[in-house]
């Protein structure tokens, strides 16, 4: 139940995508996003749909798998579009008392959907097949420049590092507690609103005490291993572009180009849609 | 028979890279008033496999049968088997969460849907028995040391006065003392009220101290189910599995390869003591 929570996940297996430098995926998944935002006619729509969709085929991560990311945020989808297709003023489609939709709200709507869960595939895809080691290094990397203004980089990306690191061990901890208490006749799924929310008390509390023990203890690793933040700290595996790399940024650059393109062409073309 | 395990198979993360088979059809019986103990080196599917009897996790296949019932049937009632199958689970101090150690160990009968009275009556029982004592009971449980958390821990099932009590590893880090006590306190339960008791220990010595049957698990495997001391004879197998005898067995067995007369039967100290002492006492009457 809590285990298909899969947002930030690593997932090992022997693809080329897991192989690709970790700034170029960083970079590449902002751009990716960038890019869905900038698409709103159907052709901008299939470009990006081709794009992902063999990403995802490179990727060797089971579908299955991907795609149950998706349960942690359909309450947010849903709500999303329900508000886009009825709040969204325009040529009333149908009426439904005192709702109605347009056809505009239905296509925000739509898009809307579509976008919100190409982020999440996106996003997740690029936690999927980047360690969290490799993550960090490759972000403490391209903020870098930033230090100059005097931006803490190394410890923001320990942070967010740690941060993913400990969302697996929390979600185990959470899985635990909560059998714990089940034996113990707790109950979580039945009952109103008031009733779920008491019922989390016997969970959130061990959770809590848990998470600060753990964060204790590894505080206390850290330093026993002389950590110290960034200054002067080398890397064992300095991060290298190979050609693989280069070869990427070009698709990227490509893909880019041509979403940008169709999007700037579409717009001034009359839509038939 | 109160627990039928009938080729159970338990699949973790099915599906993925991470999959793992923990449990390869496992066939089980207990029966009522049993004390069992359940041994195996890390990993081997201890904890999935008693989990698997107050219905926590769901097997991927096969059946468990509770009292003659079919507990995944759909007109089976979870709620009274958790009742009625107490689990300790691993490092069970992790679980408080109450502002008092009285609060806290009431959770589970109060949720049993008892009335005040029977509530308090057994809160105080559970306590008692575990040796936290009337100073302790309005503490907050995040006050205690780490012995006394797992003791009120404990007290939390056994307030709940299951028909099976299961353990999971309960004396883990305990000192000698508070392990001995909390031990005894359950085998004088088992005795008293025959209750079914499953240990899971890595501890030789307290399976040869309390229990008179054991299960050994390998590799998501039951590759032994025999009386205590039929399986301590076969310590060599043991040994293959990254376990052991206990150490009175090695003593025996040395004895015994010397040519000295001594039964391997015994499994504790005490046993082995009054063995080694009837066969010298033999020895003299026969000079
Ligand atoms: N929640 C889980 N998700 C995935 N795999 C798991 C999970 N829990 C246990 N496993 C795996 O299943 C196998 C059996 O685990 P289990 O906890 O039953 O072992 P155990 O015999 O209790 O070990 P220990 O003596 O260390 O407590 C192990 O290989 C473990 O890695
Ligand atoms: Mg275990």
């Amino acid at each position: 139940m809590i285990r298909d929570i899969t947002i930030g996940q690593y997932y090992p297996a022997d693809s080329v995508l897991h192989r690709l430098d970790p700034r170029l995926k960083l970079s590449g998944t902002l751009l990716f996003i960038i890019s869905i935002f900038l698409f709103d006619t159907f052709y901008g729509y299939i470009a990006v749909t081709v794009f992902l969709v063999s990403v995802i085929k490179m990727s060797k991560v089971p579908l299955k798998y991907i795609m149950r990311g998706l349960k942690a945020i359909i309450v947010i989808l849903l709500f999303t579009m329900f508000f886009n297709l009825f709040l969204t003023q325009g040529d009333v489609l149908v009426r439904l008392g005192f709702l109605k939709i347009t056809r505009q709200g239905l296509y925000s709507a739509i898009f809307m959907g579509i976008r919100l869960t190409y982020l999440i595939l996106g996003s997740s895809l690029m936690t999927f097949t980047t360690t969290p080691n490799q993550l960090t290094d490759g972000l403490e990397k391209l903020l870098s420049p930033l230090r100059r203004i005097k931006v803490p980089v190394h410890e923001i990306a320990m942070m967010m590092s740690i941060a993913l690191r400990f969302i697996p061990i929390l979600m185990e901890e959470t899985d635990k507690i909560m059998k714990a208490q089940m034996a113990r006749g707790a109950d979580f799924e039945t009952g109103g609103v008031i009733k779920r929310a008491k019922s989390l008390v016997p969970l959130l509390v061990p959770l809590f005490v848990s998470a600060f023990r753990r964060a204790n203890d590894l505080a206390m690793a850290m330093e026993a291993r002389c950590y110290h933040g960034g200054d002067g700290r080398t890397k064992m595996k300095p991060l290298r572009y190979h050609r693989i790399d280069y070869f990427a940024y070009l698709i990227l650059l490509i893909y880019m180009t041509i979403v940008i393109a169709i999007s700037v062409i579409e717009n001034r073309l009359p839509s038939f849609l | 028979m109160q627990i039928i395990f009938d080729n159970v198979h338990y699949v973790y993360s099915s599906g993925t890279s991470f999959e793992k088979h923990a449990l390869k059809g496992i066939n089980l019986k207990i029966n009522k008033g049993e004390f069992i103990g359940l041994i195996g080196h890390t990993g081997s599917g201890k904890s999935t496999l008693i989990q698997h009897m107050n219905g926590l996790i769901k097997a991927t296949s096969g059946k468990i049968y509770f009292n003659g019932e079919d507990i995944y049937d759909k007109n089976f009632d979870m709620r009274t088997l958790r009742s009625k199958v107490g689990l300790v689970f691993q490092y069970p101090e992790h679980q408080l969460f109450e502002t008092t150690v009285y609060k806290d160990v009431s959770f589970g009968p109060k949720n049993l849907g008892l009335d005040k009275l029977e509530v308090d009556l057994r809160t105080y029982e559970a306590l008692k028995m575990v040796g936290i004592g009337d100073d302790l009971i309005d503490a907050s449980p995040f006050e205690l040391s780490g012995g006394q958390k797992r003791r009120v821990a404990i007290a939390g099932i056994l307030a709940m006065q299951p028909e099976v009590l299961i353990l999971d590893e309960p004396t883990a880090g305990l000192d000698p003392r508070g392990r001995d006590e909390i031990l005894d306190q359950i085998a004088k339960l088992h005795k008293e009220k025959n209750i079914t008791v499953i240990l899971v220990t890595h501890s030789m010595e307290d399976v040869a101290k309390y229990v008179d049957r054991i299960l050994v698990m390998n590799n998501g495997n039951l590759v032994m189910d025999e009386e205590k001391v039929k399986i301590f004879s076969r310590y060599k197998e043991l040994e293959k599995m990254h376990l052991a005898a206990p150490q009175v067995t090695y003593v025996v067995n040395a004895l015994k390869e010397k040519g000295i007369p001594v039964s391997t039967d015994v499994t504790t100290v005490d046993e082995a003591k009054n063995e080694i002492l009837k066969v010298f006492k033999d020895k003299i009457q026969k000079i």
